[in-house]
């Protein structure tokens, strides 16, 4: 009875956004303060993990608010990771200049494969992608003269001074910057017409919106994220090889985006977390820990495909009614 | 001469490969708009399968293969009752489940096979002389009638039977279909089946001459897209128009430019494809 009358006042600060907002206060402490009590192994998973905050949160950007499966994530990222790192070893470029070029070409080539695909339907786009994912693999691969190959390429790192919690910091800056991106997309008429698109494709464009338009936007913004996200990834390890645009790593994404839960914005975040973490513990089992991740994957995509997001409202809701 | 043609003969053999493989992406693509991802690893598993009931248990290579084959055919219809089934009109989730699917049976493969290269025993030996210019294996001519059998009994299939007729006949108009009585569920099952065992057949058609991996599996699904593309969703007569031009242009071009980017004429071929004719060569225009 108390409690009900709460109910008003909450609904109306709920409407404004504040029970976001407050929610954020201690994850902002706990952000800013957790990396100094942390070991340099631990801060090493933390960073790896707002890597894959970043991947996990724009792949979803397209895959879950447009339902377009795009399987170039990884190999964006490999873009974004292969131009910074080939520039500043060969021309001396730093390191923030060939990010930014990176970006742009991976968002340039994101462009350019939405275009020719996203109007043909989703089909089409997911096996230009994976196509387009292979070819790079083959291409660093065999231009060992330029890449090293499977050798790997050393790079220089993002700062002069190599410190992890630099590193830490620059980061959850930028993820925080992808984050806030996302949320005002989809909270803008833009996400808007991404839901409407979503949801129903023929009301969607019978109502004006321009679907083909709106999907190869969203392609290209999380296309350049990935490359972005890819490039500051290559110059906190000073090491890039084939793995990072491979299909293995793809899949590593689409499951902490399909596990979290696709089309919520925060599913992808705590996907991210809950696999990179899960992973260090069971990496003394070797390549089981894939086999592991895809059965998961499997299993949520077929009885839980909202994910664990999903699971966790459907249990607010419920609670809710009762 | 003689060189340019036992290329273009190993295009041609490789070109009716390609076209089994392709059908079995197209029947389904044009019945249920599923693209099955595990594709690949359908064909690998066919491969490894006769590789060890021929050589671990000893039966004989022409026991073996149809044996693979149908091992193929009952996961594919287990793939289509438990995972793709309740996806149906969901396209997102069915490329999803079968992407992470082609995940897991890679992983499963490297586990139980092993990454090496196993190739199991030829169905005949020695070599033939082909019009006195140059000598052709003869595993690869069996190969080649093999492939065109299987190619002219799916096309029987297809268009004299009555599972065809159904089969077309959904790939048309479900629901006029559903109200003709056709069952198709079990339509659906079965030519999902059908696929997995086609990619199953190619497996243990091409493991003979080329080893098969479990890494090389993804470029085996991609092949056939490529040729499921340039010859028009849902269309047979494409696939096969479309494996033989693929096979021909990625033999001549590994010979004549580079062995190492074999599987870039195919990206190059899919995105000029893509920028002219998107609908393919003999697919409807929409």
């Amino acid at each position: 009875m108390v409690f009900s009358s709460w109910r008003p006042i909450k609904q109306a600060m709920e409407r404004a956004g504040f029970m976001k907002f407050w929610i954020f206060i201690p994850l902002i402490f706990l952000t800013l303060f957790f990396p100094f009590f942390l070991s340099q192994y631990w801060l090493h998973v933390m960073i790896i993990s707002l890597f894959y905050v970043m991947m996990a949160s724009s792949w979803n950007l397209i895959a879950g608010y447009t339902g377009q499966i795009s399987f170039a994530h990884a190999a964006f990222a490999g873009v974004g990771a292969y131009v910074s790192g080939m520039l500043a070893v060969n021309m001396g470029i730093p390191a923030w200049l060939g990010i930014l070029i990176g970006t742009s070409i991976a968002g340039l080539l994101g462009l350019g494969l939405g275009y020719l695909c996203i109007r043909m339907g989703g089909i089409y786009l997911s096996l230009t992608t994976l196509g387009f994912s292979e070819i790079l693999r083959i291409i660093i691969t065999n231009e060992d003269r330029w890449t090293r190959g499977t050798m790997g390429l050393q790079i220089p790192g993002f700062f002069i001074e190599y410190s992890k919690m630099s590193y830490y910091f620059l980061f959850l800056i930028v993820s925080v910057f992808f984050l806030w991106v996302i949320y005002r997309l989809i909270h803008s008429e833009m996400g808007l017409s991404f839901r409407a698109v979503l949801n129903d494709e023929l009301a969607a464009s019978s109502s004006g919106i321009d679907t083909i338009r709106v999907r190869i936007l969203a392609f290209t913004i999380s296309s350049a994220m990935a490359g972005m996200a890819g490039g500051l990834y290559g110059h906190y390890l000073m090491l890039i090889t084939p793995d990072i645009p491979s299909l293995g790593q793809m899949f590593l994404v689409l499951a902490m985006a399909v596990i979290g839960g696709m089309g919520s914005f925060i599913g992808p975040i705590l996907g991210a977390f809950i696999l990179e973490i899960l992973s260090e513990y069971i990496r003394i089992y070797g390549e089981y820990h894939v086999l592991l991740f895809g059965l998961v994957a499997l299993g949520m995509a077929r009885f839980a495909p909202e994910g664990i997001m999903g699971l966790l409202e459907k249990r607010w809701r419920l609670r809710k009614i009762s | 001469m003689a060189e340019f043609l036992m290329y273009l003969t190993n295009g041609l053999v490789m070109g009716v490969i390609n076209a089994i493989s392709a059908i079995g992406v197209s029947l389904v693509v044009g019945i249920m708009r599923v693209i099955n991802f595990a594709h690949g690893e359908l064909y690998i598993f066919a491969g490894y399968f006769s590789y060890h009931l021929s050589l671990t248990f000893g039966l004989s290579p022409i026991l073996a293969m149809p044996l693979s084959v149908i091992f193929v055919f009952l996961m594919g219809i287990l793939m289509e009752r438990f995972l793709i089934r309740p996806t149906y009109g969901d396209e997102m989730y069915s490329l999803i489940i079968t992407f992470v699917l082609s995940i897991i049976l890679q992983n499963i493969a490297l586990l139980i096979f092993g990454p090496y290269p196993n190739k199991p025993p030829t169905l005949i030996s020695g070599a033939t002389s082909l019009f006195g210019l140059f000598h052709y294996g003869n595993q690869r001519l069996l190969s080649f009638i093999i492939s065109i059998a299987i190619l002219l009994s799916v096309f029987y299939l297809i268009k004299r039977t009555w599972f065809g007729k159904s089969v077309r006949a959904i790939s048309q108009d479900r629901e006029m279909a559903s109200l003709m009585g056709i069952d198709h569920l079990k339509i659906n099952m079965l030519s999902f089946g059908l696929g997995a065992a086609l990619a199953g057949a190619a497996g243990v058609i091409i493991a003979p001459i080329f080893p098969v991996t479990p890494t090389g599996s993804s470029a085996i699904s991609l092949t056939a897209f490529v040729v499921v593309v340039l010859g028009g969703m849902g269309s047979l007569k494409g696939c096969v128009v479309g494996g033989l031009i693929l096979g021909i242009l990625e033999n001549l071009g590994a010979a004549y430019i580079s062995t190492m980017y074999r599987h870039i004429f195919g990206f190059i071929i899919l995105i000029l494809v893509l920028v002219f004719r998107p609908w393919g060569l003999f697919g409807q225009r929409t």
